[in-house]
């Protein structure tokens, strides 16, 4: 029976594609055309990249504030769009996506965020998705996220961030931000990303206190959340998720203390201390970890 | 001329989804038990295939015809029809966190600079007589076919793995100067990973059938059955050298240089030796 089922889904897939095909509305996805001048914004899921979408798109847009009914047409995600539609954007694009490495992409903003708070944002976002129930063990979860079980494609939020940074951290095509240093002083995280943009050819971006403010304030959690309140059913990213759990959660740092049980914490800091110091995560396991270095030489060689 | 290009790609993509005949390619549906041999370009990946193949398939001797059943290529086949087929799949991505096992192999870049060069001749990409240091410094800012250049230059993609992946479980790096200095030797450290238990009849029977000269008597044969060399210019075999160091002869020295020094380090790390140090030794004694 479930193989019945997943037979005719298979083929109602097919159909719905060739749909998509002929009518030009095939989601780019991995797919996207990519042109030279292109700008990626990318991270892996709940890591601030939606907030950072509302503080460029208010800070390059000075007509009219960033909505979740324009965010698509201005920067949009390559997961919800036809790449037909994408190609016709204005260029230099600026374009959301949550690949891990690609070496295609020829600039990348790359946001991190520690992965403790993730792994919490995360889950409320896979109970708001349906993928996990309303009582399901954060424990349980957070077990699985190590494992990159969520989103697989976008690997383990180490792969993910290994990736970008292993192989093109200090090149100039590509800029990092942590999101714990956005959320402190966001004014001068905008003021880099502006001055990147500028280098990849973007025209004068407009970056006097007063734009930054306003660039700001129009982002603001307590916007954002009441925009989603309005526009949530139309938005492509909430449109057909639980209405009753919000997609802007409560932006805010360090909430893992709370929410998260100590073994939690520390299966996370097993797996990933390493990486997570690299980019000033402090661990709160006192017990000493020693991971495995993630390049040595002479494993390369012989054996 | 772009417009017909495009008209050209939708025409291609609507036909082949009409057909379900859409190739996988990186959209592939991975399973939990998939092993996969990857490589960049001309890296031996094809006689890895041989190899491999011949070691898992005791009945049936691998051939170019065959090859797409038995050891499947990810970007020829549709993914219902992917599904199907034995999961030791042969793909050029680069790092893809949804692969479960990986048999990376690596040549000297040095040698792959050569040997694509040859390659993109035989597929009509650059004429007979293109210089090859202007190849060379496309190729490595990947900029010579579009289903290359998508993967990245050779150090994004080596690099792109090896960081990813190495000394984890469920990978390993073949040098391919190692595999063709003692095929037997790695098909042997190799077999577990394909969960096979090798006997040495086995091994040997996989070593003499992914022969250089029994591939290359094979190609004559059915290089227009098969669907990488059909169509392509019969002249130039796909099937070359397989030598290890060809480029001493027959890269430029210009072309040397750039490499190893955009590279070098990579290069270095993967146990391959630099010209310029074996220079400026031979400096060192003249002097």
């Amino acid at each position: 029976m479930p193989a019945a089922k997943e037979n005719l889904q298979r083929v109602l897939g097919a159909f719905a594609q060739v749909g998509r095909v002929l009518s030009g509305r095939q989601i780019a996805g991995r797919n996207v055309t990519v042109f030279p001048d292109d700008v990626f914004l990318v991270s892996y899921p709940r890591s601030g990249n939606t907030w950072t979408r509302f503080l460029l798109g208010n800070l390059l847009w000075q007509d009219a504030p960033l909505t979740f009914s324009n965010i698509e047409s201005r920067i949009p995600e390559i997961y919800f769009n036809p790449d037909r539609l994408m190609r016709q954007l204005q260029r230099p694009r600026l374009l959301k996506s949550h690949e891990c490495f690609q070496p295609h992409y020829p600039r990348v903003i790359y946001i991190v965020r520690d992965p403790r708070d993730v792994a919490v944002s995360f889950y409320h976002h896979n109970v708001k998705a349906r993928n996990i129930t309303d009582d399901y063990p954060m424990a349980s979860f957070v077990r699985r996220f190590i494992m990159g079980e969520f989103d697989r494609m976008f690997g383990s939020w180490r792969d993910n961030v290994l990736s970008w940074t292993a192989l093109r951290k200090g090149t100039s095509g590509f800029l990092m931000l942590r999101y714990e240093d956005m959320k402190l002083d966001p004014g001068t995280a905008l003021a880099e990303v502006a001055d990147f943009l500028e280098r990849c050819s973007f025209q004068k971006i407009d970056t006097s206190p007063q734009a930054l403010e306003r660039a700001i304030k129009l982002s603001s959690p307590e916007r954002m959340r009441s925009l989603e309140k309005k526009e949530a059913n139309r938005w492509v990213l909430t449109r057909e998720t639980r209405a009753d759990k919000p997609f802007v959660r409560t932006a805010i740092v360090g909430g893992w203390k709370s929410q998260l049980e100590p073994e939690s914490v520390a299966a996370i800091e097993l797996a990933w201390g390493d990486l997570m110091q690299n980019l000033r995560y402090e661990l709160a396991s006192t017990r000493s970890i020693a991971p495995a270095s993630e390049s040595t030489e002479s494993s390369l060689r012989g054996r | 001329m772009r417009e017909l290009g495009r008209l050209g790609s939708y025409l291609k993509a609507v036909t082949a989804s009409i057909l379900a005949r859409t190739p996988a390619g990186r959209d592939l549906t991975v399973l939990p038990e998939d092993t996969f041999i990857v490589s960049y370009f001309r890296s031996g990946s094809t006689w890895s295939r041989f190899l491999i193949g011949n070691l898992i398939h005791e009945h049936e001797a691998i051939t170019f015809t065959n090859m797409q059943r038995l050891v499947p290529f990810i970007y020829n086949q549709p993914d219902r029809i992917l599904r199907r087929l034995p999961r030791v799949l042969k793909s050029h991505e680069c790092f893809d966190p949804r692969y479960p096992r990986v048999i990376y192999i690596v040549r000297d870049p040095r040698d792959v600079a050569v040997s694509f060069y040859a390659y993109n001749i035989k597929v009509r990409v650059i004429p007979e007589g293109y210089s090859m240091e202007e190849f060379v410094a496309r190729w490595m800012r990947a900029n010579v076919v579009d289903y290359a250049d998508r993967v990245g230059n050779w150090q994004d993609h080596v690099l792109s793995w090896i960081r990813l992946r190495q000394g984890r479980p469920g990978f390993v790096l073949v040098r391919y100067e190692d595999l063709l200095a003692d095929p037997a030797k790695m098909l042997l450290q190799l077999a577990p990973f394909v969960g096979i238990v090798p006997t040495p009849e086995r091994i040997e029977r996989a070593v003499q059938l992914s022969s250089v000269s029994h591939m290359q008597s094979l190609e004559e044969k059915q290089a227009q059955e098969w669907i990488t060399t059909k169509g392509t210019r019969q002249d130039i075999p796909f099937i070359r050298a397989a030598k290890a160091g060809e480029w001493r002869r027959k890269l430029p020295p210009g072309a040397v240089q750039m490499l190893e020094d955009a590279w070098g380090t990579t290069i270095k790390e993967l146990g391959y030796d630099l010209a310029r140090d074996s220079n400026a030794d031979r400096e060192l004694v003249g002097d």
